[in-house]
């Protein structure tokens, strides 16, 4: 599934991209992230638990943070398995200086395997999409 | 495809499904008809801790007209609505789309309150609260509060109501005279989700000119879509073939639809225009006294 | 009209006899696996990989195997240690295992199993159980699996993705191409993988003896018991150590069971890890994700054909999708229809090139109809492309092309023997049920007025009975020739009747019904033969390996209950009648062949009053065998394995007698479509069968009626669809869409008979029916409604999606 989206941030490009890369911001903005910890640098070992509403599911795996051009772009990593099946997703995220804001331009591909691919077709597209949203927003809010 | 673990409680009284509520914690879920919760619980796409069964909770089943209004108590089966002679008379859009609503199985279990309270961005009722700008009563620790749509969904199977919150009544105002419904829905198959739906509802003065149009369309977007736009643009006009394709175009820009392996996005939004058309043409032949 | 089941006077065979069995049935007093029970029985659940293609780096089970109520946890290891891989019927060395070893190559693929106390338990345990995955890429397209250079590759010691690939010829097709005046083309066709959703799914109990090193095996198999000797080559048992049981009650099969051998091995290792009686029942998840279903399939199909219609040749290139592993009985999809490749028509030159290909979906096999959906929507797509283009009419191609009713038996180039028909007469017979020419009439007015209304035909030659030698086409003939070869080749069934003291028969057959009504018609076959009520005629359908006499082509499968079943079991009526007379003759002091049987007596022809009850003679075999006429056994019985003369192996040319009768289906479609929405509706479904003698009509119209179903299912509604990524996503009936009765069309049905002259009451086989046509017919009717916008029809199923995204790309280029 494709990813691709621009959102535009009311801050300076160096602000975005401090909180963008902050762990702890990073750990409160992922979607249903219940823990995230660095084992090495930019490498996190994660648990979600994404879905929507009371359909949940818990992934442990690792988020990486890959590609670093400060403060320009990088790319992220996320995956995870557990009893539904397995998550995937990649995204280059790239900023670029709009006046005094910061233009955020993503763009990746998002896998979800297993239970939820099997039998949530109809609401898959839009739920992940929705969680890409669900991310970008609470950036939003700690930069803002 | 067995569920996982769960504790079970049942409720007679919907202040007793409140407490239960709370006993149990942020992970309980309400079972009502069971329609949709039974199946995602046997293939565990939903863990949750406990059941409170609120299918004994009798003072939720009913319908009755209140102050031009039509209230229906959250646990009134699907089945009951499509045969009350009430419903049919006052409030005949109601009818219409509880015979889109999967199978009569399904509707003889299935609940007008646990439908909407599902939020299934698919779901026929969902759309008849947009629509007509429900009423929604919610009960919950600190006594009842009144809410509407535009509060209450939040985004795929997803709404305002809080942990301890049970859905209580649904009041849908009822059609002004002179007023014609309409639902269509395409399906891959009868009883299936609707891949789009459309719910009209025009008012016509005796002149023939649009006193007021309401629309509410499904699946295609996180829950019902309603244009003021398109409805605006009816408004005060004769319901020409044309203005009728124009609010269908309207429509179909405004909504973003995601696709699935039977119905692409390009092609919903398509729909949403077709069915648009459809729903509106229908509801102004039945002003025009059509079946 | 329904009979009772009192009645002797006339003759049952050839009624609508209310089926015996539904009474059962329908009251819910039917007898499954799930209905068994047997001391310390424990559940299995499978863990299934969640990846297309994977390496596993490690399975760390530990939580699953503490969890109380867990008894084990069987791995592939553990499967690898006690069983052999599954003998094929390739030469390819594709090492398949009835639980993944090493690797996973398709979402859905068993990866563990989890026994515990109940199957709650052991879900909870599958959902512990942790998987280290490696994902590799994947490859899901048979064509591109096999010409991509890219492609990833499943089987690295194979070292491609073909598992078997053959090019047969027969005739001349580069004489037939030198003669003609035109060469038609289809282009790339694709046919949709799909399966049959019983309403059963797959059930195995299993149970090890260690003392006698023996497994014992409950199971919804139907068949072919062919499958008995492949599991005991995988369990490394010979076939004494090894028992299936039936139990009476199969909730439908459609060919789909015959796959479930690799769960009936997995539960036996399961008994044997655990020491423990174990069962596992199919969810409907796992039956949409893992069972099996037909092949998906690429195919290039040309003809040579002259400017008056008549076709010359036809060439064919087939990619056939058999998904992660070559599971035998494939690559039987490409095989099946050996001796009617050519269909109805008259044709003598034809070159396959087929390739059976692994691909990461889910494993194949047959599913009724087995090959000939595939192969008929192919063929029939071309006769309407040849039609289209010499400007004929669809019918009187076809008409043309017929073989004609003289011919009968015929011999086809690939070695098929059409025992009977009369094909001209039953296309005909179809065109005037649907009022062709006005059907023609009433299309030009609709598009007149801007309508896509479309009129499709189909004919195909509906094989029954196959002879298993077809399957070792596969096989190259030098291959075939090799020293130490046993060639394979058989279309066998067993049929028992005895009379018991009281005078009643007792009938056992070998052909684990599914809900076809065999009860009914053996009671019909059997109460004719011995002139008795057929309330008087017991049918016992529960099969077990150690008390049953069976054969190796035993079962319910290829339709071959109407004719090798019913020819078994008429035949041993026919033995135990000839003894009935024998010790009738004395005591009513004539020869026997004076005598007849009627009302459950024995008369003397043309003198009715003097006559014998066979409860008597009953009597007499049972409680007094020493004064039987001399030279009688006692007890009444009889068991006949009957088999055909023609099942024999392929000679050196790939021909072979792939089945052993052949039916004939003629059918016209009209369908609507609305231009907004691309919503096919089918207006008018017109089909017309020759089975040879209809047994029990009712039973017939019945299975045309399923089979046109699960046809027009193929063709409009039903998808096993995976994303590019191989995730399958239609594991529920939100998204299988399995049609319904509101989505049935109108059916009429025609019949015309030709009795076989081969079988012993000239019935043929007819469970597969309209599974063949249907989706040909449904494809050929939309093409025909959406030519006038130069749309072509090139893949199934064709949801309103598709097509209305064929009439957005035309509407772009300005033609609609």
């Amino acid at each position: 599934m494709k990813l691709e989206g621009k959102y535009t941030f009311k801050a300076a490009r160096q602000k975005v991209w401090d909180v963008l890369l902050d762990q702890k911001v990073l750990a409160s903005c992922l979607p249903g992230c219940e823990r995230l910890e660095e084992v090495a640098p930019d490498q996190f070992e994660a648990r979600l638990k994404i879905g929507v509403a009371s359909v949940k599911g818990t992934y442990d795996g690792k988020v990486r943070i890959l590609e670093k051009h400060p403060i320009s772009s990088y790319r992220m990593e996320v995956e995870g398995s557990g009893a539904p099946g397995f998550v995937k997703g990649e995204a280059t995220i790239s900023l670029e200086d709009k006046g005094d804001k910061t233009d955020i331009l993503y763009s990746g591909e998002a896998q979800i395997g297993g239970l939820v691919a099997s039998i949530g077709q109809r609401m898959l597209g839009g739920v992940t999409k929705l969680m890409v949203n669900q991310f970008f927003k609470a950036m939003e809010k700690k930069i803002q | 495809m067995k569920p996982p673990k769960f504790e079970y409680r049942a409720a007679r009284t919907v202040e007793e499904a409140v407490s239960l509520l709370q006993e149990a914690g942020e992970d309980a879920k309400i079972l009502a008809g069971g329609q949709s919760l039974v199946p995602m619980l046997n293939f565990r796409l939903t863990r949750p801790s406990h059941l409170i069964d609120i299918n004994k909770v009798s003072e939720l089943d009913y319908i009755r007209e209140k102050d031009g209004k039509l209230a229906i108590g959250a646990l009134t089966r699907e089945r009951t609505i499509e045969r009350s002679a009430l419903v049919r008379q006052k409030f005949p859009l109601l009818t219409e789309a509880t015979e889109w609503i999967g199978h009569v199985q399904i509707r003889n279990r299935g609940t007008i309150g646990g439908s909407v309270a599902h939020a299934d961005p698919a779901s026929e009722y969902p759309a008849l609260v947009v629509l007509s700008d429900a009423e929604l009563t919610i009960q919950g620790p600190d006594g009842s509060r009144t809410t509407t749509w535009d509060e209450f969904f939040v985004t795929y199977l997803t709404t305002s109501l809080q942990p301890f919150e049970v859905l209580t009544e649904l009041r849908f105002p009822l059609p002004k005279p002179g007023s014609g419904y309409a639902f269509v829905e395409l399906a891959r198959r009868h009883g299936d989700f609707a891949l789009v739906g459309c719910a009209a509802q025009v008012t016509m003065n005796g002149k023939g000119t649009c006193q007021e149009a309401r629309l509410a369309l499904i699946g295609v977007g996180p829950f019902p879509h309603r244009s003021p736009d398109a409805e605006a643009m009816l408004k005060g006009q004769k319901l020409t073939d044309k203005l009728i394709s124009e609010a269908g175009q309207k429509i179909s820009e405004e909504v973003e639809p995601e696709g699935d392996m039977h119905a692409s996005t390009e092609y919903r939004r398509a729909m949403s225009k077709v069915f648009t058309e459809r729903a509106l043409k229908k509801a102004l032949s039945r002003v025009q006294g059509g079946k | 009209m329904a009979a009772t089941t009192t009645e002797t006077a006339q003759r049952w065979v050839g009624r609508s006899v209310k089926r015996v069995e539904d009474p059962r049935l329908l009251t819910g007093r039917g007898t499954y696996v799930d209905d068994l029970h047997l001391a310390n029985l424990h559940q299995a659940a499978i863990l299934r990989s969640p990846h297309a293609h994977a390496r596993i780096r490690g399975i760390d089970a530990s939580k699953a195997e503490a969890l109380p109520g867990v008894v084990g946890v069987v791995r592939g290891k553990q499967v690898a240690e006690l069983s052999e891989a599954f003998p094929l019927g390739v030469a390819a060395p594709v090492r398949y295992y009835s639980c993944a070893v090493g690797k996973v190559l398709f979402v859905g693929e068993p990866v563990a199993v989890v026994v515990a106390k109940d199957r709650y338990t052991a879900e909870d345990a599958c959902d512990l159980i942790e998987v280290d995955y490696e994902p590799l890429p994947c490859v899901l397209d048979p064509e591109k699996a096999v010409e991509d250079p890219t492609a990833p590759i499943l089987h690295e010691n194979v070292g491609s993705n073909v598992a078997n690939h053959r090019v047969l010829h027969y005739g001349d097709t580069d004489k037939a191409w030198a003669e003609a005046d035109l060469i038609v083309k289809t282009g790339r066709l694709v046919f949709p993988k799909y399966g049959s959703t019983p309403v059963e799914g797959y059930a195995a109990a299993a149970q090890w003896d260690p003392l006698n090193q023996a497994y014992t095996i409950w199971s919804n198999f139907h068949g072919p018991f062919i499958m008995h000797p492949v599991m005991c080559r995988a369990l490394g048992v010979t076939e004494d150590r090894l028992r299936f049981i039936v139990p009476p009650d199969i909730g439908g099969g459609f060919g789909i069971k015959s796959s479930v051998y690799p769960y009936m091995t997995l539960m036996a290792i399961c008994a044997r890890v655990t020491g423990l009686p174990v069962k596992w029942i199919e969810d409907r998840r796992e039956h949409l994700v893992a069972s099996s279903s037909g092949t998906d399939r690429v195919s290039y199909l040309e003809a040579a054909v002259k400017k008056d219609g008549t076709i010359l040749g036809v060439r064919m290139k087939i990619y056939d999708n058999c998904g992660g592993y070559i599971r035998t009985p494939e690559p039987a999809c490409l095989y099946r229809a050996t001796g009617n490749y050519s269909g109805a028509y008259l044709f003598q030159n034809l070159k396959m090139d087929q390739y059976a290909v692994m691909t990461n979906k889910s494993l194949t096999g047959p599913n009724r109809g087995y090959g000939c959906q595939q192969l008929y929507f192919g063929l029939e797509r071309l006769v309407d492309q040849v039609a289209y283009d010499l400007g004929m009419d669809v019918a009187e191609v076809r008409l043309k092309n017929l073989i004609p009713a003289g011919a009968f038996p015929y011999t086809t180039p690939s070695g098929g023997i059409y025992d009977s028909g009369d094909y001209s007469k039953s296309v005909r017979l179809a065109l005037d049920m649907a009022k062709y020419d006005e059907l023609r009439k009433r299309q030009t007015a609709a598009r007149a007025s801007g309508k896509l209304y479309g009129i499709g035909v189909a004919t195909a030659v509906d094989p029954s009975v196959t002879n298993m030698a077809y399957i070792t086409v596969a096989w190259t003939p030098e291959e075939r020739a090799r020293k130490g070869y046993l060639p394979k080749a058989g279309s066998s069934e067993t049929g028992s009747v005895r009379i018991d003291p009281s005078g009643k028969a007792f009938c056992m057959v070998n052909t684990t019904p599914e809900g076809q009504g065999h009860e009914t018609a053996v009671s019909q076959i059997v109460a004719d033969e011995l002139g008795m009520a057929i309330g008087d005629v017991h049918v016992i359908t529960e099969f077990d390996t150690f008390t049953r006499t069976w054969s190796i082509t035993s079962g319910s499968y290829s339709s071959r209950f109407a004719s090798v079943g019913a020819s078994a079991v008429a035949t041993a009526a026919r033995r135990v009648k000839e003894k009935v007379l024998k010790i009738a003759a004395p005591m009513l002091e004539v020869n026997p062949q004076d005598l007849d049987v009627r009302d459950s007596k024995v008369f003397v022809k043309g003198s009715p009053e003097r006559s014998v009850p066979i409860r008597r003679i009953a009597g007499q075999a049972h409680w007094s065998a020493t004064l039987l006429p001399e030279g009688l056994e006692p007890g009444l019985q009889a068991t006949c394995m009957f088999n055909f003369p023609n099942a024999k192996p392929p000679d050196e040319k790939d021909r072979v007698d792939s089945s052993q009768t052949y039916g004939f289906i003629a059918e016209v479609m009209g369908v609507e479509i609305d231009p907004a929405t691309g919503e096919v509706r089918i207006d008018k479904y017109v089909t017309v069968h020759d089975v040879g003698t209809l047994i029990n009509p009712m039973i017939v119209e019945g299975q045309v009626m399923g089979g046109a179903l699960h046809g027009v299912a193929g063709a409009l509604y039903e998808e096993m669809a995976y994303d590019e990524s191989g995730q399958f996503l239609a594991a529920s009936f939100m998204d299988y869409l399995c049609p319904t009765a509101m989505e049935a069309p109108p059916i009429e049905i025609g019949h015309v008979v030709s009795p076989s002259p081969f079988t012993v009451l000239g019935s043929k086989g007819c469970g597969e029916s309209s599974t063949m046509t249907a989706p040909a017919v449904v494809a050929n009717a939309i093409a025909d409604a959406l030519r006038p916008l130069n749309i072509a029809v090139r893949e199934l199923p064709m949801t309103p999606n598709k097509v209305w995204k064929l009439l957005q790309e035309q509407k772009a280029k300005g033609v609609a």
